[in-house]
Protein backbone atom coordinates (compact mmCIF):
# COMPACT_ATOMS: atom_id res chain seq x y z
CA UNK A 1 0.00 0.00 0.00
CA UNK A 2 2.83 2.53 0.32
CA UNK A 3 4.08 2.00 -2.95
CA UNK A 4 0.51 2.46 -4.44
CA UNK A 5 0.39 5.50 -2.11
CA UNK A 6 3.32 6.99 -3.82
CA UNK A 7 2.00 5.72 -7.23
CA UNK A 8 3.45 2.54 -8.19
CA UNK A 9 0.00 1.27 -10.20
CA UNK A 10 1.43 -2.58 -10.65
CA UNK A 11 2.30 -2.63 -7.23
CA UNK A 12 -1.36 -1.54 -6.96
CA UNK A 13 -2.82 -3.36 -9.04
CA UNK A 14 -0.97 -6.51 -7.01
CA UNK A 15 -2.46 -5.60 -3.46
CA UNK A 16 -6.24 -5.01 -4.89
CA UNK A 17 -5.79 -8.75 -7.04
CA UNK A 18 -4.48 -10.08 -3.65
CA UNK A 19 -7.13 -8.71 -1.10
CA UNK A 20 -10.31 -9.38 -3.93
CA UNK A 21 -10.46 -13.04 -1.93
CA UNK A 22 -9.75 -11.93 1.53
CA UNK A 23 -12.43 -9.93 0.93
CA UNK A 24 -15.02 -11.92 -0.52
CA UNK A 25 -14.43 -14.29 2.38
CA UNK A 26 -14.85 -11.58 4.86
CA UNK A 27 -18.31 -10.81 3.91
CA UNK A 28 -19.23 -14.51 3.30
CA UNK A 29 -17.93 -14.95 6.23
CA UNK A 30 -19.35 -11.92 8.36
CA UNK A 31 -23.00 -11.34 6.72
CA UNK A 32 -23.65 -14.95 5.25
CA UNK A 33 -27.35 -13.64 4.06
CA UNK A 34 -26.00 -10.54 2.50
CA UNK A 35 -28.21 -10.48 -1.14
CA UNK A 36 -24.99 -9.73 -3.37
CA UNK A 37 -21.25 -10.35 -2.05
CA UNK A 38 -19.97 -9.16 -5.16
CA UNK A 39 -21.87 -5.60 -4.79
CA UNK A 40 -20.90 -5.30 -1.21
CA UNK A 41 -17.04 -6.47 -2.13
CA UNK A 42 -16.97 -3.54 -5.05
CA UNK A 43 -18.19 -1.53 -2.37
CA UNK A 44 -15.22 -1.76 0.03
CA UNK A 45 -12.85 -1.76 -2.69
CA UNK A 46 -13.98 1.89 -3.64
CA UNK A 47 -13.86 2.71 -0.28
CA UNK A 48 -10.34 1.50 -0.07
CA UNK A 49 -9.27 3.62 -2.90
CA UNK A 50 -11.00 6.89 -2.02
CA UNK A 51 -9.18 6.39 1.03
CA UNK A 52 -5.46 4.96 0.38
CA UNK A 53 -4.24 8.34 1.75
CA UNK A 54 -5.76 7.52 5.00
CA UNK A 55 -3.12 4.60 5.35
CA UNK A 56 -0.37 4.96 8.01
CA UNK A 57 2.55 2.91 6.88
CA UNK A 58 4.17 2.91 10.20
CA UNK A 59 1.08 0.92 11.36
CA UNK A 60 -0.42 -2.65 10.14
CA UNK A 61 -2.21 -2.89 6.44
CA UNK A 62 -5.11 -5.76 7.60
CA UNK A 63 -6.63 -3.88 10.81
CA UNK A 64 -7.14 -1.01 8.41
CA UNK A 65 -8.73 -2.86 5.28
CA UNK A 66 -11.00 -5.01 7.67
CA UNK A 67 -12.23 -2.06 9.38
CA UNK A 68 -12.77 -0.02 6.39
CA UNK A 69 -14.56 -3.36 5.04
CA UNK A 70 -16.53 -4.27 8.43
CA UNK A 71 -17.91 -0.10 7.97
CA UNK A 72 -18.88 -0.69 4.81
CA UNK A 73 -20.90 -3.71 5.02
CA UNK A 74 -22.75 -2.24 7.73
CA UNK A 75 -23.78 0.14 5.61
CA UNK A 76 -24.67 -2.00 3.15
CA UNK A 77 -26.71 -4.13 5.59
CA UNK A 78 -27.98 -0.74 6.86
CA UNK A 79 -29.45 0.43 3.65
CA UNK A 80 -30.31 -3.24 3.02
CA UNK A 81 -32.91 -2.97 5.84
CA UNK A 82 -33.83 0.34 5.42
CA UNK A 83 -35.12 -0.24 1.86
CA UNK A 84 -37.13 -3.64 2.81
CA UNK A 85 -38.66 -1.78 5.52
CA UNK A 86 -40.50 0.30 2.73
CA UNK A 87 -41.51 -3.07 0.71
CA UNK A 88 -43.83 -5.78 0.79
CA UNK A 89 -43.48 -9.39 -0.67
CA UNK A 90 -46.20 -10.94 -2.30
CA UNK A 91 -46.61 -13.63 -4.58
CA UNK A 92 -49.48 -12.40 -6.74
CA UNK A 93 -49.46 -8.66 -7.56
CA UNK A 94 -52.75 -7.26 -6.72
CA UNK A 95 -55.04 -5.52 -9.14
CA UNK A 96 -54.40 -1.62 -9.07
CA UNK A 97 -57.64 -1.06 -11.66
CA UNK A 98 -60.42 -2.29 -12.81
CA UNK A 99 -61.02 -2.42 -16.41
CA UNK A 100 -63.82 -3.63 -18.91
CA UNK A 101 -62.59 -7.11 -18.98
CA UNK A 102 -62.87 -7.71 -15.42
CA UNK A 103 -66.47 -6.85 -15.19
CA UNK A 104 -69.03 -9.39 -16.30
CA UNK A 105 -72.00 -8.99 -18.77
CA UNK A 106 -74.11 -8.66 -15.86
CA UNK A 107 -72.49 -5.45 -14.49
CA UNK A 108 -72.22 -3.76 -17.98
CA UNK A 109 -76.43 -4.36 -18.05
CA UNK A 110 -76.39 -2.77 -15.00
CA UNK A 111 -74.59 0.12 -15.31
CA UNK A 112 -76.54 0.58 -18.90
CA UNK A 113 -79.95 0.64 -16.94
CA UNK A 114 -78.50 2.90 -14.22
CA UNK A 115 -77.85 5.52 -16.76
CA UNK A 116 -80.69 5.25 -18.73
CA UNK A 117 -83.17 5.79 -15.91
CA UNK A 118 -80.59 8.60 -15.10
CA UNK A 119 -81.30 10.09 -18.51
CA UNK A 120 -84.47 9.90 -18.43
CA UNK A 121 -85.13 11.78 -15.09
CA UNK A 122 -83.45 14.94 -17.13
CA UNK A 123 -84.96 17.71 -17.74
CA UNK A 124 -85.86 18.07 -21.29
CA UNK A 125 -83.19 20.33 -22.74
CA UNK A 126 -80.40 18.16 -21.16
CA UNK A 127 -81.60 15.53 -22.13
CA UNK A 128 -81.74 16.40 -25.81
CA UNK A 129 -78.69 17.68 -25.22
CA UNK A 130 -76.57 14.26 -24.32
CA UNK A 131 -78.55 12.09 -26.54
CA UNK A 132 -77.53 14.60 -29.42
CA UNK A 133 -73.65 14.57 -28.46
CA UNK A 134 -73.29 12.18 -26.33
CA UNK A 135 -75.55 9.35 -27.53
CA UNK A 136 -75.66 10.04 -31.08
CA UNK A 137 -71.76 11.46 -31.07
CA UNK A 138 -72.75 15.13 -32.86
CA UNK A 139 -70.61 17.84 -32.75
CA UNK A 140 -71.67 21.09 -31.11
CA UNK A 141 -72.06 22.78 -34.03
CA UNK A 142 -74.43 19.88 -35.36
CA UNK A 143 -76.07 19.97 -32.60
CA UNK A 144 -76.66 23.54 -32.51
CA UNK A 145 -77.91 23.31 -36.01
CA UNK A 146 -80.03 20.40 -35.16
CA UNK A 147 -81.97 21.99 -32.07
CA UNK A 148 -81.78 25.53 -33.10
CA UNK A 149 -79.58 26.53 -29.65
CA UNK A 150 -76.38 28.56 -29.36
CA UNK A 151 -73.21 26.27 -28.96
CA UNK A 152 -72.82 28.14 -25.66
CA UNK A 153 -76.21 27.20 -24.40
CA UNK A 154 -75.23 23.33 -25.22
CA UNK A 155 -72.31 23.41 -23.60
CA UNK A 156 -74.39 24.61 -20.49
CA UNK A 157 -76.91 22.02 -20.85
CA UNK A 158 -74.52 19.03 -21.09
CA UNK A 159 -72.29 20.10 -18.29
CA UNK A 160 -74.99 20.08 -16.00
CA UNK A 161 -76.55 17.00 -17.75
CA UNK A 162 -73.60 15.44 -16.82
CA UNK A 163 -73.14 16.68 -13.14
CA UNK A 164 -76.82 15.69 -12.72
CA UNK A 165 -76.53 11.94 -14.10
CA UNK A 166 -73.23 11.72 -11.59
CA UNK A 167 -75.26 12.28 -8.81
CA UNK A 168 -78.08 10.05 -9.72
CA UNK A 169 -75.57 7.41 -10.43
CA UNK A 170 -73.75 8.02 -7.06
CA UNK A 171 -76.93 8.21 -4.84
CA UNK A 172 -77.92 4.76 -6.96
CA UNK A 173 -74.86 2.75 -5.89
CA UNK B 1 -18.97 -5.30 -13.88
CA UNK B 2 -16.82 -7.83 -12.33
CA UNK B 3 -14.80 -6.89 -9.04
CA UNK B 4 -11.24 -8.14 -11.02
CA UNK B 5 -12.72 -5.52 -13.72
CA UNK B 6 -12.85 -2.63 -11.20
CA UNK B 7 -9.83 -3.79 -8.92
CA UNK B 8 -7.63 -3.64 -12.53
CA UNK B 9 -9.28 -0.16 -13.52
CA UNK B 10 -8.42 1.88 -10.10
CA UNK B 11 -5.08 -0.07 -9.94
CA UNK B 12 -4.30 1.85 -13.31
CA UNK B 13 -5.93 4.93 -12.62
CA UNK B 14 -4.87 5.48 -9.59
CA UNK B 15 -2.96 8.62 -8.84
CA UNK B 16 -0.31 9.25 -6.02
CA UNK B 17 -1.93 10.52 -3.30
CA UNK B 18 -0.54 12.61 -0.55
CA UNK B 19 -0.60 10.74 3.31
CA UNK B 20 -2.45 12.21 6.06
CA UNK B 21 -0.34 13.55 8.55
CA UNK B 22 -0.33 11.57 12.18
CA UNK B 23 -3.67 12.28 13.80
CA UNK B 24 -2.21 14.04 16.89
CA UNK B 25 -0.34 16.63 14.34
CA UNK B 26 -3.25 17.16 12.59
CA UNK B 27 -5.40 17.67 15.85
CA UNK B 28 -2.44 19.85 17.42
CA UNK B 29 -2.68 22.32 14.15
CA UNK B 30 -6.31 22.47 14.81
CA UNK B 31 -5.85 23.35 17.91
CA UNK B 32 -3.18 26.22 17.98
CA UNK B 33 -5.41 27.80 15.66
CA UNK B 34 -8.74 27.56 17.49
CA UNK B 35 -6.60 28.89 20.74
CA UNK B 36 -5.67 31.74 18.93
CA UNK B 37 -9.16 32.50 17.84
CA UNK B 38 -10.35 31.85 21.58
CA UNK B 39 -7.49 33.99 22.91
CA UNK B 40 -8.77 36.63 20.61
CA UNK B 41 -11.87 36.36 21.79
CA UNK B 42 -11.31 36.92 25.29
CA UNK B 43 -9.08 39.91 24.59
CA UNK B 44 -12.31 41.27 22.32
CA UNK B 45 -14.35 40.30 25.19
CA UNK B 46 -12.13 41.68 27.84
CA UNK B 47 -11.64 39.36 30.78
CA UNK B 48 -14.05 39.10 33.29
CA UNK B 49 -13.92 41.67 36.75
CA UNK B 50 -13.47 38.84 39.07
CA UNK B 51 -10.52 36.99 36.87
CA UNK B 52 -7.96 37.95 39.60
CA UNK B 53 -9.57 36.48 42.42
CA UNK B 54 -11.06 33.31 40.64
CA UNK B 55 -7.62 32.22 39.10
CA UNK B 56 -6.74 32.02 42.61
CA UNK B 57 -8.97 29.05 43.12
CA UNK B 58 -8.20 25.51 42.71
CA UNK B 59 -11.39 24.44 41.66
CA UNK B 60 -11.69 27.47 38.78
CA UNK B 61 -8.05 26.44 37.32
CA UNK B 62 -9.34 22.73 37.43
CA UNK B 63 -12.45 23.21 35.84
CA UNK B 64 -10.64 25.71 32.93
CA UNK B 65 -8.04 23.19 32.64
CA UNK B 66 -10.60 20.04 32.22
CA UNK B 67 -12.59 21.96 29.67
CA UNK B 68 -9.25 22.72 27.59
CA UNK B 69 -7.67 19.25 28.09
CA UNK B 70 -11.56 17.97 27.02
CA UNK B 71 -11.36 20.14 23.43
CA UNK B 72 -7.65 18.83 22.97
CA UNK B 73 -8.29 14.96 23.47
CA UNK B 74 -11.90 15.66 21.93
CA UNK B 75 -10.09 17.33 18.78
CA UNK B 76 -7.37 14.08 18.77
CA UNK B 77 -9.63 11.50 19.50
CA UNK B 78 -11.98 13.18 16.55
CA UNK B 79 -9.15 12.78 13.86
CA UNK B 80 -7.64 9.38 15.04
CA UNK B 81 -11.57 8.69 14.75
CA UNK B 82 -11.53 9.12 10.81
CA UNK B 83 -8.04 6.42 10.71
CA UNK B 84 -9.21 3.11 10.10
CA UNK B 85 -7.42 0.39 12.26
CA UNK B 86 -6.64 2.79 15.18
CA UNK B 87 -7.42 1.48 18.78
CA UNK B 88 -10.70 2.38 20.03
CA UNK B 89 -9.46 3.59 23.01
CA UNK B 90 -8.26 6.71 21.53
CA UNK B 91 -12.31 7.96 20.50
CA UNK B 92 -12.19 7.66 24.51
CA UNK B 93 -9.86 9.90 25.35
CA UNK B 94 -11.63 12.84 26.14
CA UNK B 95 -14.28 11.46 28.26
CA UNK B 96 -12.11 11.23 31.36
CA UNK B 97 -11.79 14.92 31.29
CA UNK B 98 -15.24 15.81 30.28
CA UNK B 99 -15.53 13.79 33.60
CA UNK B 100 -13.30 15.86 35.70
CA UNK B 101 -14.92 19.21 33.94
CA UNK B 102 -18.40 17.93 35.04
CA UNK B 103 -17.00 16.98 39.22
CA UNK B 104 -15.74 20.06 39.23
CA UNK B 105 -18.62 21.69 38.25
CA UNK B 106 -20.51 19.08 40.43
CA UNK B 107 -18.21 20.16 43.84
CA UNK B 108 -19.00 23.62 42.92
CA UNK B 109 -22.68 23.19 43.12
CA UNK B 110 -22.19 20.98 46.45
CA UNK B 111 -20.27 23.91 47.70
CA UNK B 112 -23.30 26.61 46.92
CA UNK B 113 -25.56 24.24 48.66
CA UNK B 114 -23.89 23.86 51.87
CA UNK B 115 -23.13 27.78 51.63
CA UNK B 116 -26.81 29.10 51.05
CA UNK B 117 -28.48 26.02 50.76
CA UNK B 118 -31.54 25.69 48.01
CA UNK B 119 -31.28 29.78 46.70
CA UNK B 120 -27.30 28.91 45.96
CA UNK B 121 -29.01 26.21 43.40
CA UNK B 122 -31.55 28.43 41.67
CA UNK B 123 -31.27 28.55 37.87
CA UNK B 124 -32.31 31.46 36.10
CA UNK B 125 -32.86 31.53 32.56
CA UNK B 126 -29.89 32.32 30.57
CA UNK B 127 -30.82 30.80 27.25
CA UNK B 128 -28.13 33.40 25.62
CA UNK B 129 -25.23 31.62 27.12
CA UNK B 130 -26.23 28.32 24.36
CA UNK B 131 -26.83 30.68 21.74
CA UNK B 132 -22.98 32.28 22.50
CA UNK B 133 -21.62 29.08 22.43
CA UNK B 134 -23.03 28.51 19.19
CA UNK B 135 -22.21 31.02 17.67
CA UNK B 136 -18.87 31.31 18.90
CA UNK B 137 -17.93 27.38 18.16
CA UNK B 138 -18.74 27.93 14.46
CA UNK B 139 -15.61 29.03 13.11
CA UNK B 140 -13.57 25.88 15.03
CA UNK B 141 -15.95 23.56 14.38
CA UNK B 142 -16.37 24.42 10.98
CA UNK B 143 -12.02 24.50 10.42
CA UNK B 144 -12.45 21.04 12.39
CA UNK B 145 -15.36 19.29 10.58
CA UNK B 146 -13.68 20.72 7.01
CA UNK B 147 -9.94 18.92 8.51
CA UNK B 148 -12.02 15.29 9.50
CA UNK B 149 -13.53 15.43 6.25
CA UNK B 150 -9.75 14.50 4.25
CA UNK B 151 -10.33 11.11 6.90
CA UNK B 152 -12.32 7.88 6.42
CA UNK B 153 -15.81 8.38 7.45
CA UNK B 154 -15.58 5.02 9.43
CA UNK B 155 -17.53 6.37 12.48
CA UNK B 156 -19.66 9.43 11.11
CA UNK B 157 -21.95 9.99 14.20
CA UNK B 158 -18.51 9.83 16.47
CA UNK B 159 -16.24 11.65 14.54
CA UNK B 160 -18.83 15.00 14.16
CA UNK B 161 -19.85 14.99 18.01
CA UNK B 162 -16.35 14.76 19.08
CA UNK B 163 -15.18 17.45 16.53
CA UNK B 164 -18.05 19.73 18.03
CA UNK B 165 -16.79 18.68 21.27
CA UNK B 166 -13.24 19.88 20.88
CA UNK B 167 -14.91 23.75 19.35
CA UNK B 168 -17.68 23.72 22.10
CA UNK B 169 -15.54 22.92 25.51
CA UNK B 170 -13.14 25.14 23.97
CA UNK B 171 -15.48 27.89 23.71
CA UNK B 172 -17.02 27.52 27.07
CA UNK B 173 -13.54 27.28 28.63
CA UNK B 174 -12.74 30.85 26.91
CA UNK B 175 -16.08 32.09 28.25
CA UNK B 176 -15.25 31.24 31.73
CA UNK B 177 -12.17 33.44 31.22
CA UNK B 178 -14.56 36.44 30.04
CA UNK B 179 -18.03 35.71 30.86
CA UNK B 180 -18.83 36.01 35.06
CA UNK B 181 -21.48 33.39 36.13
CA UNK B 182 -22.35 33.57 39.79
CA UNK B 183 -22.82 30.03 40.46
CA UNK B 184 -21.70 26.78 39.42
CA UNK B 185 -25.34 25.41 38.72
CA UNK B 186 -25.62 28.14 35.65
CA UNK B 187 -22.54 27.39 34.27
CA UNK B 188 -23.60 23.61 34.44
CA UNK B 189 -26.54 24.02 33.24
CA UNK B 190 -25.64 27.07 30.63
CA UNK B 191 -22.26 26.20 29.95
CA UNK B 192 -21.25 22.58 30.11
CA UNK B 193 -25.03 21.51 29.24
CA UNK B 194 -24.67 23.83 25.51
CA UNK B 195 -21.38 22.07 24.90
CA UNK B 196 -22.75 18.73 25.28
CA UNK B 197 -26.53 19.83 23.18
CA UNK B 198 -24.35 21.16 20.56
CA UNK B 199 -22.14 18.09 20.39
CA UNK B 200 -25.09 15.40 20.91
CA UNK B 201 -27.30 17.86 18.43
CA UNK B 202 -24.17 18.11 15.64
CA UNK B 203 -23.47 14.15 16.00
CA UNK B 204 -26.79 13.29 14.86
CA UNK B 205 -26.24 14.63 11.26
CA UNK B 206 -22.89 13.22 11.17
CA UNK B 207 -23.85 10.85 8.29
CA UNK B 208 -24.88 13.68 6.28
CA UNK B 209 -21.65 15.69 7.45
CA UNK B 210 -19.22 12.99 6.86
CA UNK B 211 -19.50 10.63 3.79
CA UNK B 212 -18.18 8.45 1.70
CA UNK B 213 -16.57 9.61 -1.39
CA UNK B 214 -18.06 8.29 -4.74
CA UNK B 215 -16.04 7.78 -7.84
CA UNK B 216 -17.81 7.74 -11.40
CA UNK B 217 -17.03 4.64 -12.32
CA UNK B 218 -17.21 4.74 -16.15
CA UNK B 219 -14.54 7.62 -16.25
CA UNK B 220 -12.26 4.84 -14.83
CA UNK B 221 -9.32 3.93 -17.78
Amino acid sequence: MRAAQDGDNAAYAALLSEILPVLRRTVSYKWPSAPDTEDVVQEILLSVHTVRHTFDPARPFMPWLMTIATRRMIDAARRRTARSSNETTVDIMPETFSGDAAKNEQEISDDQDAIRRALAQLPDGQREAVELMKVQGLSLQEASAATGKSVASLKVSVHRALKAMRDMLKRES
Amino acid sequence: MKSEELARRLAASARPVQRLPHPIWRAMMWFVFSLAYAGALVLVMGLRTDFSARIAEPRFVIELSAAVLTSMMAAAAAFCSTCPGRPIWERLAPFPFLLVWLASLGEGCWRDWSLHGLPGLAVQPELSCFWKIVISSAPPAILILLMVRRGAPIAPYLTTGLATLAAASLVAAAMLLFHRQESSIMVLIWQFGSVIVLSGFTAFFGRQILGWRTIDIPSLE
